[in-house]
């Protein structure tokens, strides 16, 4: 029946002039088209399509049939298969590449999201043959083209594991090489030469490379050569830092541009579209983490400058809440500063908002502590400060404070003096270090870590700087510091005690009453809810256990605090 | 040439202005050993010779001559050979320009083809570069000139902002030394390079000399 319809409508176009066929005509042949092929009547549309009287019409309809034979194509029935890509690969060579092109992406668009890569690759190949039949128009289509398929490549799950790379169940990997066999003649196009047309198909070369650093390169964790030899994620990595070389960006600058941009003049959405600042972070984690085409950058760059760009990078992985980013930020800013000579980062480098921001969203000390490492003695000096300023979180400023320890311990060094931690500003930051925040009524095992580096920090200064050189200045500034930090830190700690042992004592007495009732039930002070489950309630031991260590600290506290008493004492007999 | 030589002039004679210098300087520079000449500098041209040195010291070098017979000849091979080693068989015309910035100098500069001396790159400016860098032992570690002459002609030269710490130290205030068109060597000291720290998981290793070729193709 199909197969009398489209002979019929066939037929009756054979004799309609320039191509005046109607939209009656189009809609049937389509309809007709696609009932043969699905009755799997491949060969016989396959006749039609190749006979030379029909020329015209398949070159103005033929496009239509494209649904349904990409379709066939993709159950890969043996029967069919033969016939339905000889019309496939007649259509491609026939009809224009314009509708072609409309055709073949939007299968691609509507792929069924259990075929998306068998999709994608069906019909990488006809898209590269279609766009290279348009010449030198060519640039805003293959730039659609990679767009979309892009977009489809993205929603495939990305390995995480060697193995899942290697099984690649999923098909990224072969969807990857695949794309990088599509976009290779285009890319050797624009390398060619420096027209303006040249330079429309490298601009959607760029914006294919950028977005292919995001999806899926942001979210790969690419294995090294030892790990996993043969590696198609690493290996598209490369190929696209390639291709950003070959349509002649340079590295360097790519890297330096979320750094110098703002001095430049933007053409606002062009920038973003074409140098958006997460594929470059995603370059610069590439580069430097991975090693991915490091042996393209030049060996000329002073790690400072280097740093510097990676900082913008570092700040935007850091300021996400995934792990993977956290993660990633962590490693590049380590990365970079490792190159970095210690004491050498000048604190007009702490202007830069990056600079000052990215240390205090590192959760691991180690590489808190190599970012100070590298300060020089004001920087440092400036970054404390301001840590302290901000913090807000009792176990980093116990951390700083114990880093102004040591650089107050080294500037005692003969010749290693200076004036930040020695002299007139030195003050200034011990009275940010010496303060209780809320005077006596301060949460002291909250604020621990604080106080006790604090109290450690005093002792030492008072034991080291002898009264009669006062070097540091602790002596003179001692009384004051008696007042606003040592009386109420007494205060305070005498408050805790008294409390804590109240409670203590009225839970070994709670626990006895309980015992000589047998009940089930304990008087708990709160409860806890931790991932949806609520905690079971702390038993009268764990009760105790608490309170115990609670009273351990604060009998810390004092003893430090009674030996800074002891010295003083001791210092100021005549 | 014969040990023993014979006075052609007395003193008298020599004094007379009618003997011209020039007579005495060749006689001199025909019959003394070449030490002898290079010490009482009366080496090179004659014309030269004669305008620089005195009618008093030509007569007192001549008197010496004979006084200490240091004729052509008389003195050990060694002394002619001392001499050819220190002439410098090169064909490229150099300069050597030792910087010094606050302390030793941290970099040296040989110029191997002369710019057009009038266009200095400025800090801030924009400078273009071909360059080649090794290590002291003649490892290549980078370089941004392709294999090929046609594949040059597709690449670009490095193109950065000069003096302003983007680039190693060495390269920032040498270039700065150069003028446009120039090539020259520059032997640049860890200090003023990759440091102690050389490049980690690079090829460049810790307290690393480096030694760059670079051509200043373009300021702006």
């Amino acid at each position: 029946m199909a197969l009398e319809q489209l002979s019929d409508v066939v037929q009756r176009c054979q004799a309609i002039q320039d191509d005046n066929y109607t939209t009656e005509d189009y809609s049937v042949f389509q309809i007709a088209g696609r009932t043969c092929l699905e009755d799997g009547e491949s060969a016989q549309v396959l006749s039609i399509v190749l006979d030379e009287e029909n020329k015209n019409i398949v070159r103005c309809m033929g496009w239509n049939l494209l649904g349904p034979l990409v379709q066939i194509l993709l159950k890969k029935e043996d029967n069919n298969l033969p016939h339905c890509l000889a019309t496939l690969t007649h259509l491609l060579e026939v009809c224009s590449p314009k509708e072609l092109l409309v055709g073949l992406l939007e299968q691609v668009e509507e792929a069924h999201p259990d075929s998306i890569a068998e999709t994608v690759i069906l019909l990488l190949q006809p898209l590269q043959k279609v766009l290279l039949r348009l010449g030198s128009r060519k640039a805003s289509s293959v730039g659609m083209a990679l767009s979309t398929l892009l977009d489809q490549v993205a929603r495939l799950p990305v390995p995480q594991t060697k193995e899942q790379e290697e099984d690649d169940v999923f098909s990224l990997c072969r969807c990857c090489s695949a794309l990088l066999v599509f976009v290779r003649p285009f890319v050797e196009e624009a390398k060619q030469s420096r027209t303006p047309k040249e330079d429309e198909l490298r601009t959607e070369l760029l914006k294919f490379s950028m977005k292919s650093l995001c999806e899926p390169l942001l979210e790969v964790q690419l294995k090294d050569p030892e790990t996993l030899a043969e590696s198609p994620l690493r290996n598209f990595a490369t190929e696209i830092l390639g291709i950003l070389s070959d349509i002649g960006e340079s590295l360097p600058d790519l890297l330096s541009h979320s750094l110098l941009r703002r001095r430049e003049v933007p053409g606002f959405l062009e920038e973003e579209v074409c140098y958006p600042k997460e594929s470059l972070a995603s370059l610069a984690y590439l580069l430097f983490v991975q090693h991915i085409a490091i042996d393209t950058f030049p060996t000329v760059f002073s790690s400072v400058f280097v740093l510097q760009c990676n900082m913008e990078y570092i700040n935007l992985f850091l300021s996400r809440t995934e792990e993977s980013r956290l993660q990633k930020g962590l490693d590049l800013y380590e990365k970079s500063l490792v190159r970095v000579e210690d004491n050498s980062l000048p604190v007009q480098l702490m202007e830069l908002k990056s600079f000052f921001s990215v240390p205090q969203r590192i959760k691991g000390l180690k590489v808190l502590q190599l970012s100070i490492d590298k300060f020089d003695t004001e920087a440092k000096y400036k970054f404390f400060q301001c840590m302290l300023k901000t913090s807000h979180h009792a176990g980093v400023e116990g951390y700083i404070i114990k880093n102004i320890k040591n650089q107050i311990d080294f500037a005692f060094k003969p010749d290693k003096g200076n004036e930040w931690f020695m002299g007139a500003h030195l003050f200034p930051l011990l009275r940010q270090v010496l303060c209780l925040p809320q005077g006596p009524e301060t949460d002291l095992l909250q604020n621990m870590d604080r106080v006790m580096e604090s109290l450690n920090l005093l002792r030492y200064l008072l034991i080291r700087d002898k009264a009669w050189r006062n070097q540091t200045g602790i002596w003179t500034e001692l009384y004051k510091i008696e007042d606003y930090y040592m009386k109420p830190l007494r205060t305070g700690l005498n408050m805790s005690k008294a409390h804590y042992e109240a409670e203590l004592q009225n839970t070994k007495d709670n626990s006895k009453k309980t015992n000589a009732k047998e009940s089930q039930t304990q008087e708990s002070v709160c409860s806890l809810t931790v991932g949806n489950e609520k905690m079971p309630n702390m038993t009268p031991e764990m009760q105790l256990q608490v309170l115990h260590s609670a009273l351990h600290t604060f009998d810390m506290m004092e003893s430090v605090l009674a030996r800074i008493e002891e010295i003083i004492e001791v210092k100021e007999k005549p | 040439m014969a040990a023993e030589l014979t006075r052609e002039w007395s003193d008298e004679q020599l004094k007379s202005d009618d003997l011209p210098k020039k007579d005495i300087i060749k006689f001199i520079q025909d019959n003394a050993a070449h030490s002898f000449l290079a010490e009482h500098k009366l080496m090179g041209n004659i014309k030269n010779v004669a305008k620089t040195a005195k009618k008093e010291q030509l007569i007192i070098a001549y008197n010496d001559l004979f006084e200490s017979k240091r004729f052509l000849g008389s003195e050990p091979i060694e002394d002619v050979t001392e001499h050819v080693k220190n002439v410098k068989i090169d064909d490229k015309p150099k300069e050597v320009v030792e910087v010094v910035d606050e302390g030793p100098p941290k970099f040296f500069k040989s110029v191997l083809k002369k710019g057009d001396k009038t266009n200095f790159p400025k800090k801030g400016d924009n400078v273009s570069c071909w360059y080649t860098g090794s290590l002291e032992d003649g490892t290549v570690f980078d370089t941004n000139i392709p294999a090929t002459a046609r594949k040059k002609k597709q690449s670009k030269p490095l193109s950065f902002k000069v003096g302003l710490g983007r680039v190693i130290k060495g390269w920032d205030e040498g270039i700065l030394t150069m003028s446009k068109g120039e090539t020259a060597k520059l032997e640049i000291e860890p200090e003023w390079a990759y440091g102690k720290k050389g490049l980690p998981d690079s090829k460049i290793p810790p307290n690393a000399k480096l030694i760059f070729e670079v051509e200043l193709v373009a300021v702006d």
